[in-house]
């Protein structure tokens, strides 16, 4: 039969065993891409903030109200990993409640960044203020695309599950949802990390 | 059999070898290269003769092994059998990743050495800015103050370039010196360079500048200490198209308009049959004495080509953008020679 | 695993190759000829940018036309030809050699290829608005200043990378989760393998571009000064980001050609392939150090000194797998009973060629030799043996190959023959003389060049001429094939891996029932016991 059946080789065969279903694969793998897509815009936001400082438009930066926003956010990832543990037990109301309150959570902190931008754009930090304002504005704008996105998604999600998707057996979907939701908080926090805290 | 097959390939290894050797060092491999006109030309060269060494015996090495194995291992009419199972041989393997690990970290070894001494650092050199601009070369010697459009260099004395871009990158190349760097708005580069050959060489851009990139070429003279004195000493203007200052010291001569259309490059950017000129950048000028006459009302046509040269935001023809062309040209050329090109276009 | 004759007997219906469909095999196949049409005209840009160059002096062209030319025959033949015909094969083959009925996402994968189509219409309807100008790599700032239609270049250079990143999804996710029972990561056929690593490096470094795309046009269209100097914006801040995509790019467009390469050579060797698992291994080697050798494009870019030093090295040591590559090739070569068809010319051409490319690279990799050669026709050169001596060799090389699968007919050998010597000829005769040319002093990218260049040029505009001669025998060959060439059979070539296995062209489920790997795919030879080659040689045999 097939050459050289080593031993060695006996778990690389093992190969189809990787447990994985195809969407969660897929989604890993479009959540490893997106990873470098805000590798590329935190480079620029980290390049420019390094070689062309601008300490007074950083000092006009609302650490509270995003701090809350933060925690707003980080909420929002808790109540999907609420909503999915529910969709598990066959409590379609509980995920429904916790993907609602995700999407509201999400929305929040979409109003709070869009507060942020109109006060700094009244100060007078604009996109094409500096370069500070560029890099700020392109890389928080970004990631809030994605958290738009992602609201959007939640409702979807929540339409399917009044229309009475979901069950113990078939929750992939919210899983999928929670991958992303997941993904956008965790950038979140490497954002507020780089731009608000050093 | 084996013992044949051994002697067989230490033999070819030998003659591999020996092939390599004399391409990196006896065959004259100058015909692919300019003339060596600096000092890194001739390291550059050393090292790429070696790896042209390395590279015919690579490539003879697979080639012949290629051209061996389709004739000899071709199938012979008839023959439906198949070749034997071999799956691989690790020491065969292992010597095919080694060998060529142990070459590329010689010709690393041996990068890295020629390039500390092409950069070494030198003392008291002649400092040059290098100004990249669409699509004109300037040089500013900032000991003397003199500012111009060609690149004169006492033989034999390091040079240090500053090179910098005032629109959008250029790269600063001459090839008879093997070296270039891109000039790069923002930012100031130095390459340090010391020509040994007297001589005129192209400077050309190598990086895509826009449309006139391919007419952005400049020339380098390298000249003896005692003409690179007296040329600064005249004010940086060329002794020959620009006849202000030849060597015998006759200024008489009047500068000819043609020439120095073409020696400052207005055809990369200008359209003018005569001049060679076959640029779209900025306006068309054949047949410029009329339009020139009749452009801007109450200014006759040498005013208007003038203030065009000198000021050429003043009177921006429609179509084209404001401040595209360079506003060095005053400090480029003599009043002469702007008094020349004027007359020239005049008769154009 | 049985294999039995064809129920895909009713008619083919033609429409389904213009719609929304999601069968690989016809998404394969959309990819091929949308891709093939792509390659026509970035050819057709290539012809008129070398009749410009024929003679010294600008004829045809006026600079602006000819940095519009140059610029979209780059895009398009990297875009819009070699990236998604490689992924058309990778489409159209995946899913059978690993004896999956369709590709892990069906309906992302038509989406995939309905990208291209739009995104060449928008990059070559961008010569109506004033076309891109500054190159594919569109340095900054010549690119933030240039006309609307390096916006609209944007935009499609975007759509195709997400078109890229979107394959790849697939592609990994199929090859992980979807291989026939008993076909473990070992029994992969070796052009899985190059297109998994590929599609690695498409996931990590394409997104990287779109980032970097997307700081160009919001220069452009939002006021922003990522590239405005005067502000602080820094041009080699696009450069880093440009190369981190477009030199792992050089090595998505090789890897799956190197997969067709050590797919050919055993079957037209009758032999194992020589060495599969360091084949194997050393693709995905390249794909993870494809990722750390881009700064040796930006030598000459005043870059940290000190930073060039690692570079070169990790550039210089790309070679080793490389090297693994071609000799492993030549040693499955060995002791064979070599048959001379055209998928194997082309194989034996793509060898000469890409190791001429491959060789040109070490000097390039060379700091000292790139401060010269960099930016010159030396490159173009360089790029050319690669790309076009390599990869699309490779294409051509797989084309003929699959061409019996694809269509379940024969193709002309004596033509395809003639195309192989008239676009082997065509190569060294475009690029060889553009080496020369480069040493020599000539720049790249220039519409115009001194007088001492003229030779070498008239060369290459020779050599270019010969090379668009020279698809038209395979375009008569593949059309009047398909057409009425003769019935092929399901396994022409006698090759072992699964694709083989079932009818020419597949039915529409791939196959009949559910295979089982029954033999490795490259267990050619001798030594074969009867009992092994039982099922598959007898299927293969008739």
């Amino acid at each position: 039969m097939s050459v050289q059946n080593t031993a060695q080789d006996e778990h690389f065969r093992a190969g189809k065993a990787l447990g994985l279903d195809h969407l969660k694969l897929g989604m890993w793998l479009f959540v490893g891409s997106e990873v470098m897509f805000f590798g590329g815009l935190i480079a620029a936001f980290l390049h420019y903030k390094v070689n062309t400082p601008s300490p007074v438009e950083t000092a006009l930066l609302d650490v509270t109200l995003v701090g809350i926003n933060t925690f707003i956010l980080l909420t929002s990832s808790f109540t999907v990993v609420l909503g999915l543990a529910r969709a598990q037990n066959d409590d379609r109301a509980g995920l429904m409640r916790f993907l609602g309150l995700t999407a509201l959570l999400g929305t929040v902190f979409l109003a709070g960044q869009v507060y942020e931008f109109v006060a700094l754009y009244q100060e007078g930090v604009t996109l094409s203020s500096s370069v500070f304002g560029s890099s700020f504005f392109t890389l928080t704008g970004f990631h809030g695309l994605h958290v738009l996105i992602g609201v959007g998604w939640a409702l979807a999600t929540l339409a399917k599950a009044v229309r009475g998707g979901y069950s113990r057996d078939d929750h992939i979907g919210v899983e999928i949802f929670g991958l992303y939701w997941h993904f956008v908080d965790i950038v979140w926090i490497v954002l507020f990390t780089i731009i608000y805290l050093i | 059999m084996r013992e044949r097959t051994i002697f067989t390939l230490v033999v070819l290894s030998l003659v591999l070898v020996i092939i390599g050797y004399l391409v990196a060092t006896q065959v004259d491999l100058s015909g692919l290269m300019p003339e060596q006109a600096a000092t890194s030309s001739v390291l550059v060269d050393k090292l790429f003769n070696f790896l042209m060494g390395v590279a015919v015996v690579i490539f003879l090495l697979v080639e012949g092994a290629l051209i061996y194995a389709v004739i000899r291992f071709r199938r012979r009419a008839g023959d439906e059998t198949e070749g034997p199972a071999i799956h691989g041989n690790n020491t065969l393997e292992i010597v095919w990743t080694l060998v060529p690990a142990i070459i590329v970290i010689v010709i690393s070894i041996y990068s890295y050495r020629v390039l500390t001494q092409i950069e070494r650092p030198v003392d008291s050199p002649l400092v040059v800015r290098v100004i990249g601009q669409q699509f004109i070369w300037s040089f500013e010697y900032p000991e003397s103050g003199v500012t111009s459009s060609s690149l004169h260099l006492p033989v034999d004395r390091p040079v240090q370039f500053q090179i910098e871009a005032k629109d959008v990158i250029h790269s600063f190349w001459v090839p008879e010196f093997r070296l270039k760097r891109d000039a790069t708005p923002g930012q100031i580069d130095e390459l340090t360079i010391t020509p040994t050959q007297l001589g005129r060489y192209p400077i050309r851009c190598a990086e895509l500048c826009g449309a006139g990139h391919a007419a952005m070429v400049g020339e380098v003279v390298v000249e003896t200490h005692e003409q690179f004195d007296a040329w600064i000493a005249a004010g940086g203007r060329d002794a020959v198209e620009g006849g202000l200052a030849d060597d015998d010291g006759d200024t008489s001569v009047a500068p000819d308009g043609r020439s120095v259309f073409v020696e400052f490059g207005c055809g990369a950017c200008h359209l003018l049959s005569d001049g060679g000129g076959a640029g779209i950048v900025g306006p068309a000028l054949d047949g410029i004495s009329n339009i020139a006459a009749s452009r801007v009302d109450g200014l006759g046509a040498e005013e208007y080509l003038y203030a065009s040269i000198t000021d050429p935001n003043s009177y921006v023809v429609e179509g084209f953008a404001e401040g595209v062309m360079p506003l060095i040209y005053t400090e480029l050329m003599t009043p002469e020679q702007i008094d020349a090109l004027v007359e020239y276009m005049l008769t154009q | 695993m049985s294999v039995e004759t064809p129920t895909a007997s009713k008619p083919i219906e033609w429409r389904r190759y213009f719609r929304w469909n999601t069968d690989h095999k016809v998404i394969g196949i959309q990819y091929l000829v949308t891709t093939f049409f792509f390659f026509m005209v970035g050819g057709a840009l290539a012809m008129l940018i070398r009749t410009e160059l024929a003679q010294p002096g600008q004829d045809l062209l006026n600079g602006v036309e000819y940095n519009r030319f140059l610029t979209n025959h780059g895009s398009v033949m990297i875009f819009l030809w070699i990236i998604p015909v490689l992924a058309g094969l990778g489409n159209y083959l995946i899913p059978l050699m690993i004896g999956a009925r369709d590709m892990a996402f069906p309906n992302l994968n038509a989406l995939s290829f309905w990208l291209i189509p739009p995104a060449g219409v928008l990059m070559i309807a961008s010569f109506f608005v004033g076309a891109a100008e500054s190159g594919w790599t569109a340095y900054v700032p010549l690119s933030v200043t240039a006309p609307m239609g390096q916006t609209v270049w944007a935009v499609s250079v975007v759509l195709l990378g997400f078109s890229s990143i979107f394959g790849a999804i697939n592609f990994v996710t199929t090859v992980l989760t979807m291989r026939a029972e008993g076909m473990g990561f070992w029994d992969l056929p070796l052009f899985v393998w190059g297109m998994l690593a590929t599609a690695l490096m498409v996931l990590l470094a394409t997104p990287v571009l779109t980032a970097g795309l997307v700081l160009i046009a919001m220069d452009r269209l939002a006021g922003t000064l990522f590239f405005a100097v005067a502000a602080g914006g820094n041009p080699i801040f696009w450069q880093n980001v440009f190369w981190f995509y477009s030199h792992p790019a050089v090595y998505i467009m090789i890897l799956p050609a190197m997969g067709v390469i050590s797919e050919v050579f055993p079957v037209f060797s009758r032999k194992p392939i020589f060495g599969y698992k360091a084949i194997a291994i050393s693709s995905m080697a390249i794909s993870v150090l494809g990722l750390t050798v881009w700064a040796h494009h930006m030598f000459t870019s005043g870059m940290n000194p000190a930073l060039r030093i690692p570079f070169m090295i990790t550039s210089m040591i790309i070679a080793v797998p490389t090297g693994i590559k071609i000799f492993s090739w030549l040693a499955t070569m060995w002791e064979g009973k070599l048959r001379f068809n055209t998928p194997m010319l082309f194989a034996l051409g793509f060898i000469s060629l890409f190791l001429i490319g491959g060789i040109t690279g070490i000097f390039l990799a060379s700091i000292p030799v790139d401060l010269h050669v960099h930016d010159t026709y030396f490159v173009v050169a360089h790029l050319h043996f690669v790309l076009f001596g390599g990869s699309v060799s490779a294409v051509y090389a797989a084309l003929y190959y699959w061409f019996p699968k694809i269509t379940g007919r024969q193709y002309d050998e004596r033509l395809g023959a003639t195309h192989f010597w008239l676009n082997f000829l065509g190569t060294n005769l475009s690029y060889l003389p553009l080496f020369v040319a480069g040493l020599l002093g000539m720049p790249r990218r220039v519409a115009d060049y001194a007088p001492e260049f003229a030779i070498y040029n008239q060369l290459a505009t020779l050599g270019a001429f010969l090379l668009g001669i020279s698809t038209l025998p395979f375009l008569y060959n593949v059309i009047i094939s398909w057409i009425k060439g003769p019935k092929a059979g399901d396994n022409p070539w006698e090759a072992l891996t699964l694709e083989w296995q079932t009818s020419s062209p597949p039915p529409e489920h791939n196959f009949e029932t559910a295979p089982v790997l029954s033999r490795w795919p490259y267990d050619f030879g001798e030594k074969v016991s009867p009992a092994d080659a039982s099922e598959a040689s007898a299927s293969a045999g008739d």
